[in-house]
């Protein structure tokens, strides 16, 4: 019985996580031709390493300007740099780091 | 008198060939330190040109997985998520900290800063990725199975042109040697011919001098005459033993040995009594403690055995000293209370020409003949010395040579 509520609670844990990150990214960005994938990507080959890849794009999300962004100027000339995120801290962690494991190719590739 | 080159002059000598050894012994200790510095650095170079021919092959295995890796991170991934593969070699990436990200290598990588080396069986190309991480890679590695035949070729090299040095180098070594030692070689010779020569001519003047010795009538003469008749004795005996040896040194030794049943008790008796006067005018006491003991031997170098060991005993001892010969059946044992020799040296008093004590006359060869009589009948001599109290020699007999007496003495 125990196992159970606590295998619970993990799952309402961590479908929290995913929600901050579904909710404040996914759902706009679905529509939008930055994919999330290909901004992963181009996150990925420019950093590195993850805490590079982590600490550059949670910088950027919270005071986003154009030499920051790391997406293409004409880009930015036809869609503009996109508004400062309203998360706060944790959630912006939370978000980048449901973010980071659902594509880190050390995860993920086989 | 010219006496041609014997076996005792040639190089071969004892102390001649112990520097031979020695010398030879570093020699071709530095010659195979050399040769295996050389060896080294050939295996080296050998290894730098396979290398180099490697290094050519996998910067395009490594160029080719840098492609299908760059198009996997820019047009497959996440939905293609299987790293590419190659059945010529196997490849790794790790980020820019040097975490790994996706590995298929045998092998961890052990440098990050070298581009090519080998590591156990296998060999290690690193392409270091500039500007793009793709899929976050900074280091990309690629590893193939080493082929060992470049090993094989080296090593059979090195064995082969090692041992030609070897043997020429050990050629040249033998001749410097050879060089080095004539110095030495050549005045042993010299010493030998001397003695060879001068041997000869010491036999008659001897013999007239101990045959008149012996007839001339001692009631006719004074107490003072008498006294100096037994030093004349005394001196004429001591040259004749030395005659004895240098014979047997130069021609005895060398004749076919006339073997027959010897009764050491008597030998030993006739010995004393021979040396009797020399140890009286030193004052010296024998204590015989004799029992029956025969042995099948040469006379004559037998009794070079006995005189030498007992002419030392008396050469060597103090005033008023004394010497204790016991005789059993399988062994003799000749005591003194002299001089002594220092324990380290012990070993070294069979050696021709070694003299410990330059106070005292002779050559240093009576001890040396003593061995090679030894060497040649397989008898066994043991020396116990203390220096200032007294040196043990004692000579064991082979059982052969007493079973021989039995099989006589039962027929």
């Amino acid at each position: 019985m125990a196992k159970r509520v606590l295998l619970i609670c993990l799952m309402l844990l961590l479908n929290a996580k995913a929600d901050v990150y579904h909710d404040a990214c996914v759902t706009c960005h679905q529509y939008q031709p930055a994919t999330l994938e290909k901004m992963f990507m181009l996150y990925l080959k420019t950093y590195s390493v993850e805490l590079s890849f982590k600490v550059s794009l949670k910088e950027f999300l919270k005071k986003p300007t154009e030499k920051k962004s790391l997406i293409g100027s004409e880009f930015i000339r036809n869609f503009s740099v996109k508004d400062p995120t309203r998360l706060s801290d944790k959630e912006l962690d939370e978000a980048i780091n449901t973010y980071w494991d659902l594509y880190n190719p050390k995860k993920n590739l086989k | 008198m010219l006496v041609s080159k014997s076996k005792d002059t040639n190089l071969y000598r004892n102390s001649e060939r112990r520097s031979l050894f020695r010398f030879l012994a570093l020699y071709i200790t530095l010659v195979m330190l050399l040769l295996l510095v050389l060896g080294m650095l050939h295996y080296r170079s050998h290894e730098a040109l396979m290398l180099s021919n490697q290094r050519t092959l996998m910067l395009n295995h490594a160029n080719k997985q840098y492609k299908a890796i760059k198009k996997l991170h820019n047009e497959e991934y996440p939905e293609n998520r299987v790293y590419p593969r190659s059945s010529q070699f196997r490849s790794a990436i790790y980020d820019l900290s040097g975490k790994k990200i996706f590995s298929l290598l045998k092998h961890c990588p052990e440098h990050f800063g070298k581009d090519i080396y080998r590591i156990s069986k296998s060999i290690h190309f690193l392409k270091t990725l500039d500007d793009n991480y793709y899929l976050g890679a900074k280091y990309l590695f690629i590893e193939m199975d080493e082929d060992f035949t470049w090993r094989r070729e080296a090593i059979k090299e090195i064995l082969l042109y090692g041992a030609l040095a070897l043997v020429v180098l050990g050629i040249f070594g033998l001749f410097f040697v050879r060089i080095f030692l004539r110095p030495m070689r050549d005045s042993i010779t010299l010493l030998d011919n001397f003695i060879k020569d001068t041997t000869h001519e010491l036999n008659t003047p001897i013999s007239a001098i101990l045959a008149n010795i012996e007839m001339m009538d001692r009631e006719q003469m004074g107490e003072k005459n008498e006294k100096k008749l037994v030093r004349i004795n005394i001196a004429a005996k001591t040259v004749s033993h030395l005659y004895q040896d240098l014979t047997y040194l130069t021609l005895n030794h060398k004749r076919k040995s006339n073997d027959e049943w010897i009764d050491l008790k008597a030998l030993i008796e006739d010995r004393v009594e021979y040396f009797s006067i020399l140890a009286t005018s030193k004052k010296v006491s024998f204590t015989l403690d004799l029992e029956a003991s025969r042995l099948f031997i040469d006379g004559v170098k037998i009794a070079r055995v006995v005189d030498n060991l007992i002419s030392n005993a008396i050469k060597y001892n103090k005033r008023n000293g004394s010497i204790i010969i016991t005789l059993r059946e399988n062994y003799f044992i000749v005591e003194d209370t002299g001089i002594g020799i220092d324990a380290q040296k012990v070993n070294e008093i069979f050696e021709r020409y070694r003299r410990f004590n330059s106070s005292e006359g002779g050559f240093g060869i009576g001890l040396n003949i003593v061995k090679s009589i030894i060497n040649e009948y397989g008898l066994e001599i043991t020396v116990h010395s203390l220096l200032k109290q007294g040196t043990t020699i004692k000579v064991e007999f082979p059982k052969n040579l007493k079973r021989k007496e039995e099989g006589v003495n039962n027929g």
